[in-house]
């Protein structure tokens, strides 16, 4: 150790402004990309935030909560064709989200009912056939007049109202984008709101014993069916982004099967579970590098190469950054920086050192 | 409306659905194994499997005889799969289980889409390893069953005597058994531990091809040919509890039993909707035993 890293405690005036700063780095980051209005490199960033939004959802149930989900796919899906058919049937766009959150919400909390009886991977394979099912459901006659069968529904275009300073079809692109982040910071503001809040606290007390939890009085059957509602809503409100954004649902889309239940945990979990800039970075590093590894397959035109190229960077990750990005990001930071909890009032004058256990376990450890 | 009960289709129906259910088994027998070891599952689980139906697929051409082809190609698939263990999920396995989910799911990508580098994109066919010409059957209460499908059946047999010896009767299959149960203990008892689970990993890989080169010759040679099969056989894993073998048999010949009966009496459902169906049923008998048929269930001390 040639160098000691700097002590710094949470909430002191340095920390507030590190956190400032990340916070500016981001919103300069998107604000440039933005007022640069490149259509399809916006596009793409548009598509990661809406990716991250779901990803927010499924980091509160499986990361915090420790509830393994693979169905993620299935409220996504009923997210975006709450829109659709409401959009079908004449009503305003923006009214559609609220109505799919809820339908996403009262779905998840139906589907959170196994998670108090069943664990781990049984709990993960049950959420998986929900996955699997949503497709074939959708593809079901006897519901065509609802969702459209196999042709889905079409023409779900929302042109930027007249009070946004975006002028109709031209600017669509930015529009997109702008409501897209509007929503990502809302859905991220609730998530870390609720993290903060004593339902909070049950939750990560759950994830981490859940008879400790119990034998404490969390109330465990009703934090699992709320968070799994939340986690559904969440996932379900990037659902309509993405549908208004794609201007069509059908079944076959690859987001709506099991696929894209699988693309939200990747990303989960290659961002970082359990914290809060994970599902961001997640998003981003997922949808780039899954770009990056498209091109290279299809600029050397050798079939099958872009999905090789992103297994292994898969592998190599999993192998080298057990916790994301962000537990990478936390490691080469914590050579430089520690961040320590406030000291208890009546011990205010000790050793900050004293709280030191805290960075024991890096999926628990704090933010910047 | 069909009133009268013909039992010779019933029969055929059956037979088929055992046929298609013992390869569920031996994918879900496979998974079971890994499960053993790890407490993960593999999603790359059918895709090894697929990779070693590809090379029997090259064997063949080359005009190996298939019953040597596939002997061959489940050896690769072993070292294959224990080198996997030893290089890629090992190192992981201890710091976050998280990451070994991602793990596989990158084996699952990278080792699916390297089928298409190799092989190409287009299906290939492989020959059975059964008698398959018109006139192979025989008559079971009058029902014709082809050998083709009962064949499968019959192989699931002998693949389940031989690991029961494995397990019941060799050292190794002694050390397999007490690595599953406590690996710390097992350890400590003197058993090399990160031997077993690669021969663990082995031995479902070596499972895995022979489902895959059993399942090829009616469903074409693909690089999608193992994903559903693989999502039926955890679902089937799971029916029967994920750590114990004989549910997984069990698990997998039911399913195969329900799709029979689904596809053949319950015609208003629909193909797509049978998975969907056997789902229910799943979550259902989940619902009743959390930890599966014949799965134990953990009773935690605090």
């Amino acid at each position: 150790m040639a160098m000691q890293p700097r002590i710094i405690t949470r909430g002191s005036v340095l920390h507030r402004v590190g956190q400032l700063v990340l916070f500016g780095a981001f919103a300069l980051f998107f604000v440039r990309a933005g007022l640069e209005g490149d259509r399809t490199g916006l596009g793409l960033l548009t598509d990661a935030i809406i990716l991250a939004t779901a990803v927010t959802g499924l980091n509160l149930i499986t990361g915090y909560t420790g509830q393994i989900s693979i169905g993620h796919s299935a409220f996504f899906g009923i997210g975006a064709y709450t829109t659709a058919i409401l959009v079908d049937r004449g009503w305003a766009h923006g009214w559609t989200f609220p109505i799919a959150a809820i339908v996403a919400f009262v779905i998840g909390c139906i589907v959170g009912l196994p998670a108090l009886r069943l664990k781990g991977v049984y709990l993960a394979l049950v959420t998986l056939g929900l996955a699997v099912a949503f497709p074939a459901i959708l593809n079901y006659e006897k519901l065509a007049d609802l969702t459209g069968g196999p042709l889905g529904i079409k023409n779900l275009t929302y042109l930027p109202p007249d009070w946004t300073p975006f002028d109709g079809r031209a600017d669509l692109h930015l529009w997109l984008f702008w409501l897209s982040l509007g929503i990502f910071l809302l859905v991220s503001l609730i998530a870390s709101n609720l993290l903060r809040s004593r339902v909070g606290r049950a939750m990560i007390a759950i994830r981490d014993n859940e008879t400790a939890a119990a034998v404490m009085g969390v109330d465990r059957a009703a934090v699992k069916t709320v968070v799994f509602g939340l986690s559904a809503a969440m996932a379900g409100v990037a659902g309509s982004l993405f549908a208004i954004k794609l201007t069509l649902v059908e079944p076959a889309i690859a987001f709506f099967t099991i696929i894209g239940a699988i693309t939200i945990l990747v990303a989960m979990v290659v961002g970082g579970s359990a914290s809060t800039w994970g599902p961001l970075v997640g998003a981003l590093f997922y949808t780039y590098v899954n770009d990056w590894a498209r091109t290279q397959g299809e600029e050397r035109s050798i079939d099958g190469l872009a999905g090789v190229i992103f297994g292994v960077i898969l592998i190599l990750l999993a192998r080298f950054a057990p916790f994301g990005v962000v537990g990478l990001l936390r490691k080469f930071r914590a050579r430089f920086v520690r961040v320590v909890p406030k000291p208890p009032v009546a011990l205010a004058g000790d050793l900050p050192s004293a709280s030191a256990p805290a960075e024991a376990n890096p999926s628990h450890a704090s933010t910047t | 409306m069909m009133l009268a009960f013909d039992s010779s289709l019933f029969i055929q129906r059956m037979v088929d659905g055992l046929g298609e259910g013992s390869i569920y088994a031996m994918l879900a027998l496979s998974i079971v194994v890994v499960f053993r070891a790890t407490g993960q599952l593999n999603f790359a689980q059918g895709e090894i499997g697929l990779f070693g139906a590809f090379i029997v697929s090259t064997l063949t051409l080359s005009d190996v005889p298939i019953a040597l082809a596939i002997l061959i190609a489940m050896v690769v698939g072993a070292v294959l799969a224990a080198t996997i263990e030893r290089v890629v999920i090992r190192p992981i396995e201890h710091r976050n289980p998280g990451a070994v989910v991602v793990a596989s799911i990158g084996l699952f990508l990278g080792i699916n889409q390297l089928h298409s580098m190799i092989w190409g994109p287009n299906a290939r066919s492989l020959p059975s390893v059964f008698p398959n010409d018109a006139d192979d059957f025989f008559r079971l209460f009058g029902a014709p069953v082809r050998w083709e499908r009962f064949g499968i059946f019959l192989v699931l047999l002998v693949l389940l005597a031989l690991l029961w010896v494995l397990f019941n009767k060799t050292k190794i299959g002694l050390a397999m058994r007490a690595v599953a149960n406590n690996q710390e203990s097992a350890g400590l008892a003197g058993i090399r531990v990160g031997g077993i689970l690669m021969i663990g990993w082995g031995l479902a890989a070596a499972i895995s091809v022979l489902a895959a080169s059993l399942l090829a010759p009616q469903g074409g040679l693909s690089a999608s040919l193992m994903f559903g099969p693989f999502l039926i056989a955890s679902a089937a894993a799971t029916l029967g509890g994920l750590d114990s073998p004989i549910g997984a048999v069990v698990g997998g010949l039911a399913l195969g039993l329900i799709k029979a009966i689904i596809i053949g009496y319950v015609g208003f459902l629909g193909g797509d909707m049978v998975f969907t169906v056997s789902l229910m049923i799943i979550l259902v008998v989940l619902l009743w035993r959390p930890g599966g048929l014949f799965g134990t269930v953990t009773v935690e001390r605090v």
